[in-house]
């Protein structure tokens, strides 16, 4: 297994060094080392998901031209590797090395852009995931130190960072604020990346170490849990509500899709329940993963077919059969089974809140059907959405498999 | 030999099958010279169903047929062979049968064929499926059709150009009140009212099902239902279960809706003053009362209590009918309000039944029947009056008579018969009435019986009133055209003669129970209440016209029309400026209030992003300090 990915990640190195010869062939050769992890024998529907993402970003990557083309597929391949093989280890300097490797390029990959490089976007970011990255981390140690020497206190204070620093990480309120910002000014491209695959690792590293050092204490911390999620949700879909431009509005949809997701961590309290819970935090990453791809797409191009966008929507929304419904109603089901109805509630409110701008967004966006390389791409991303088009039982298992091996 | 599913399907589906041509013609050719040969057709269908309920009365064996519908959920179509439907079907069929063969003259200049003949059709199958169905779902398709084909008829005239079809004098007021009605608003007036009363009985059905598993009334385990539930229980499921029967058969305080129904047809006011529609109510209330056999339930006070009910509001509204019709001066609402009056004596007798075992309800059934012949035909008599002399206000005198010859030989034995005057048909079955009431007197007291007794000599004077202003001392009329019209008084012709036909069955013994019709009939007391009867009739008769305010008073309806047209509307008002007062508050809380909150929460929201990193380091790392703070905090 680890030969596939140090195979993978051998082509790749190989691949930016050719960058200098010929930027297609890197393009090739970073698909080529995503296909080989679809040889890797277990999770293998996880994979695939993760894979079909990562390939969405590579073909997305096609429509930029950029100053360090060739690198960049390599990177976003990276990131796609790195979050494949994250589930398959439970090594604590394993899964942090995934986080940091998800994270770093994506300090460049925010940088790039078809004129000159985009600076002042990159100080915010990069600032921001530096502060994320060292809470995290620091968290994530406390955390385990404070489990081996049975210290509450430590304990306590790892809690919060951690979570702290996951919620700086994937934008959550209220330390969303270099969301807007970013989304809006950098080029659609790269945030694409930033807001789909680069969601996932974060969140399964926190369910990892969470879960490892559950204690009677998480009962009470996963208050504060509870607390920035519910905040992250008003914040995101209020200020969604009111803004017009199409990137913007999507910068405050992923503080609020973060905020659903991050409540899915209350289900902590109740180990019983974990694994429903991470499948529907889960299953929401992807369903944010295909949504921000087809949408940020839709920016660069200026639009996409009236069709796709509204199925976009749709899926965004929470409309059945589509994956955001699936991931909607396995996280409010998670939330009902550990008793935390009142965040179930917030949960369902701020839904039926987000319809009229993801409507919105879909109108802005909306373009005549016609044939190109955009459409191709936001076809696909809809293809996926659809997958649930028969109740996603198996992705309950999947998610069963991940966490027990923990 | 033709198979039952297929004979009742036959019988329920002809009417509305052979009224098809016609309403059909009539959407794409109205008023072609072909189309108006076409209820020829209609008629017939009526005839094939008469026959098969002729059938059926004389063929088939009494029990139940029942034809799968529902099975898993035990709903079936479960059909009925008993006393009182068998004769029930074919008088519904026969009398029905022979208004088509009156309504082919009597509406054969009309504007809207299609429509009168689909709905006329439409009404006697619905009543069809209601006499013969023993299952209360199958029972409230028929109940439906009733209430929407009723509608349909009486605000047949929608166009609201004529006057001979308005109820009252057009263009009088009374206080706030117009005493005027069109057949727009008698159509409304009549659906709304039913609903009112339909609504309460769904949901009584539903209680039903929901508690016994069964909708078949024959084969409820009523007696276990009504202890199951407890006496308050029952008083409220049997009356939810009534209001639809008390609706329909226009029982106070719903009666208004059975008076302005008079702006439709005269042969719509004959049918549905017969056979069907009001005779739906009471033939229900029969029905029921012949298979919860309250008889044997005597110690169950919730039972008590709702026949107890049930005979004062049907002795109550055959006071007030029979007096309105006293004070009327239209014919045809003179006569809605004697069947009001008559359908409150069924009701009471049926009601009877409590104390007096089934004899009662055999005895309210003959009345039924009694009346059905004798009203159908006094409406068809009071239509071709209408016809002759373009007035709807009784008017007429003995040279009229002398030139409707038929029309006036049948009003008179009509009106003998159904008043009942000795020995004529009605005073059999009256005085058979007559000794039900009196042997109340030990459980309820005599009111009853002075009660029957009032309404009787009333209504006799204010037959032998209509009799008498439109044959004998009423005005001459201003018009007067006879037409030649040869169905219409075949058709009324026949329909008495039935009445002779009751009298010799009576006589004759030709049906079991009759036996106790003529013994009561020879008693002193009964022949007493004859001979009153006679005397007012006569008296009516001589001095058919006396105006006093009383008269004026009672001519007004006792001013119910304030209920229905002002009372009411205007709780409908008030009810709407209330719902009127939440709406708005919704209004404002929702479509103001909120989105100005949320529009300016999100414009605080997104004001923070002022695009300096320095302000959102702040807050981000502001937050951390204040998170990590509270948190030792919280853990020390």
């Amino acid at each position: 297994m680890i030969e596939l990915i140090v195979a993978s990640l051998i082509l790749i190195a190989l691949g930016s060094a050719l960058s200098f010869k010929s930027s297609k062939s890197v393009f090739v050769i970073s698909l080529i080392a995503l296909l080989i992890m679809l040889l890797l024998p277990e999770y293998r529907s996880y994979v695939a998901l993760v894979i079909a993402i990562g390939i969405l970003n590579l073909l997305s990557m096609t429509l930029m031209k950029n100053q360090i083309k060739g690198v960049d597929y390599a990177l976003t391949a990276l990131i796609a590797i790195a979050t494949v093989y994250v589930v398959f280890t439970n090594d604590l300097a394993m899964i942090l090395l995934m986080f940091v490797i998800t994270s770093i390029p994506t300090y460049v990959l925010i940088m790039t852009s078809e004129g000159k490089a985009n600076v002042d976007v990159a100080v915010k970011y990069i600032t921001f995931m530096v502060f994320a990255t060292v809470l995290f981390l620091a968290g994530a140690m406390l955390l385990v130190y404070s489990n081996s020497v049975n210290a509450g206190y430590l304990y306590v204070l790892g809690f919060v960072m951690l979570i702290i620093g996951l919620g700086m990480e994937v934008g959550c309120a209220p330390m969303h604020e270099w969301v807007p910002d970013v989304f809006d000014t950098a080029d659609p491209i790269p945030v694409s990346i930033v807001a789909s695959i680069a969601k996932i690792v974060p969140f399964v590293v926190a369910y990892k170490i969470l879960i490892m050092t559950a204690n009677p204490l998480t009962t009470k911390m996963v208050l504060f849990v509870a607390f920035v999620a519910a905040v992250s949700m008003f914040i995101g879909n209020i200020g969604a509500l009111t803004s017009t431009n199409p990137a913007r509005i999507l910068a405050y949809s992923t503080v609020a899709n973060m905020g659903y997701i991050l409540a899915t961590l209350v289900a902590l309290i109740n180990l019983n329940w974990i694994y429903l819970a991470f499948a529907g935090a889960l299953l929401q990453l992807m369903a944010n993963a295909f949504g921000k791809v087809g949408f940020f797409v839709s920016i660069k191009d200026g639009g996409a077919s009236t069709y796709l966008t509204y199925a976009l929507a749709f899926s965004f929304i929470g409309m059945p059969p589509l994956i955001g419904f699936w991931g909607k109603l396995f996280i409010l089901l998670s939330l009902v089974k550990v008793g935390y109805i009142w965040l179930a509630l917030i949960l369902v409110i701020n839904s039926a809140m987000s319809v009229p701008y993801y409507i919105r967004l879909a109108r802005i966006l909306a373009k005549p059907t016609i044939p190109s390389i955009v459409n191709a791409i936001v076809l696909s991303a809809v293809a996926l959405t659809f997958i649930t088009i028969v109740p996603p039982n198996w992705f309950i298992d999947l998610a069963k498999a991940i966490i027990g091996g923990v | 030999m033709i198979d039952i599913a297929t004979l009742l399907f036959l019988l329920f589906a002809t009417p509305v099958a052979f009224s098809l041509p016609i309403a059909f013609a009539w959407v794409y050719r109205p008023g072609a010279e072909w189309a108006r040969k076409l209820p020829i057709l209609s008629v017939f269908g009526l005839f094939v169903s008469l026959c098969i309920a002729l059938y059926i009365l004389f063929y088939f064996p009494n029990g139940t047929y029942t034809y799968p519908w529902l099975p898993d959920y035990n709903i079936n179509f479960v059909f009925i062979f008993d006393y009182l439907s068998k004769y029930m079907g074919a008088l519904t069929a026969l009398i029905a049968f022979l208004i088509g063969v009156y309504g082919l003259e009597y509406m054969k200049h009309d504007y809207r064929l299609g429509w009168y003949w689909f709905f006329f059709n439409m009404f006697t199958a619905s009543m069809l499926l209601v006499v013969y169905s023993d299952n209360l779902m199958l029972l409230l398709i028929g109940w439906e059709g009733l209430g929407l084909a009723s509608w349909g008829l009486i605000g047949h005239w929608f166009r609201d150009d004529d006057e001979l079809s308005y109820v009252g004098i057009i263009g009088r007021k009374v206080g706030p009140l117009n005493m005027f009605w069109s057949p727009s608003f008698g159509g409304w007036r009549a659906i709304s009212t039913i609903r009112f009363g339909d609504m309460p009985m769904f949901f009584a059905i539903a209680a039903i099902y929901a508690l016994t598993g069964n909708l078949n009334i024959s084969e409820i385990d009523w007696a276990g239902l009504f202890h199951h539930i407890g006496a308050i229980g029952t008083v409220i499921l049997i009356i939810a279960l009534l209001m639809g029967p008390f609706t329909k058969s226009a029982q106070l305080p719903f009666s208004e809706w059975l008076m302005t129904a008079m702006t439709g047809p005269t042969t719509v006011s004959a049918l549905l003053h017969s056979a069907t529609m009001v005779a739906a109510g009471t033939y229900l209330f029969m029905r029921l009362s012949w298979y919860i056999e309250p008889w044997k339930l005597h110690h169950m006070h919730g039972v008590e209590m709702v026949y107890l009910f049930v005979l004062f509001l049907g002795l109550i509204s055959a006071l007030y009918g029979a007096s309105v019709a006293l004070g009327c001066r239209e014919r045809k609402v003179l006569l809605a309000a004697s069947t009001m009056s008559s359908l409150g004596l069924m009701f009471a007798c049926a009601a009877a039944s409590f104390w007096l075992g089934k004899i009662a309800i055999y005895v309210a059934f003959w009345y039924l029947i009694v009346h059905a012949f004798a009203k159908a035909t006094l409406f068809l008599v009071a239509g071709h009056l209408i016809h002759a002399t373009h007035d709807r206000f009784c008017c007429g005198d003995l040279e009229l008579a002398k030139k409707m010859k038929v029309a006036f030989v049948a009003t008179v034995f009509a009106t003998l018969c159904l008043s009942g005057v000795p020995p004529f048909t009605a005073y059999w079955v009256k005085s058979a009435m007559d000794g039900i009431m009196h042997h109340l007197m030990h459980e309820v007291g005599s009111a009853p019986l002075y009660l029957l007794v009032t309404v009787s000599v009333i209504y006799s004077a204010f037959l032998a009133k209509f009799l008498s202003l439109n044959f004998i001392k009423g005005d001459k009329p201003k018009h007067l055209h006879l037409h030649g019209e040869v169905l219409m008084p075949i058709a009324y012709a026949v329909m008495v003669s039935m009445l002779a036909v009751l009298l010799y069955a009576i006589l004759g013994h030709a049906e079991p129970i009759a036996g106790e019709f003529v013994e009561k009939g020879f008693e002193r007391s009964s022949l007493a209440v004859g001979l009153a009867v006679l005397i007012s009739y006569v008296i009516a008769l001589v001095v058919p016209r006396l105006e006093s305010p009383i008269g004026r008073f009672l001519g007004d309806r006792m001013y119910m029309p304030a209920l229905n047209d002002y009372i009411i509307p205007k709780i409908g008002w008030a009810i709407a400026k209330i719902v009127d007062y939440g709406n708005r508050l919704i209004d404002t809380f929702c479509h103001q209030a909120i989105p100005e909150l949320i529009a300016t929460y999100s414009l605080g929201v997104r004001a923070i992003q002022s695009g300096y990193l320095k302000r959102y380091v702040k807050i981000a790392l502001g937050f951390v300090m204040v998170a990590l703070i509270v948190a030792s905090l919280v853990r020390w």
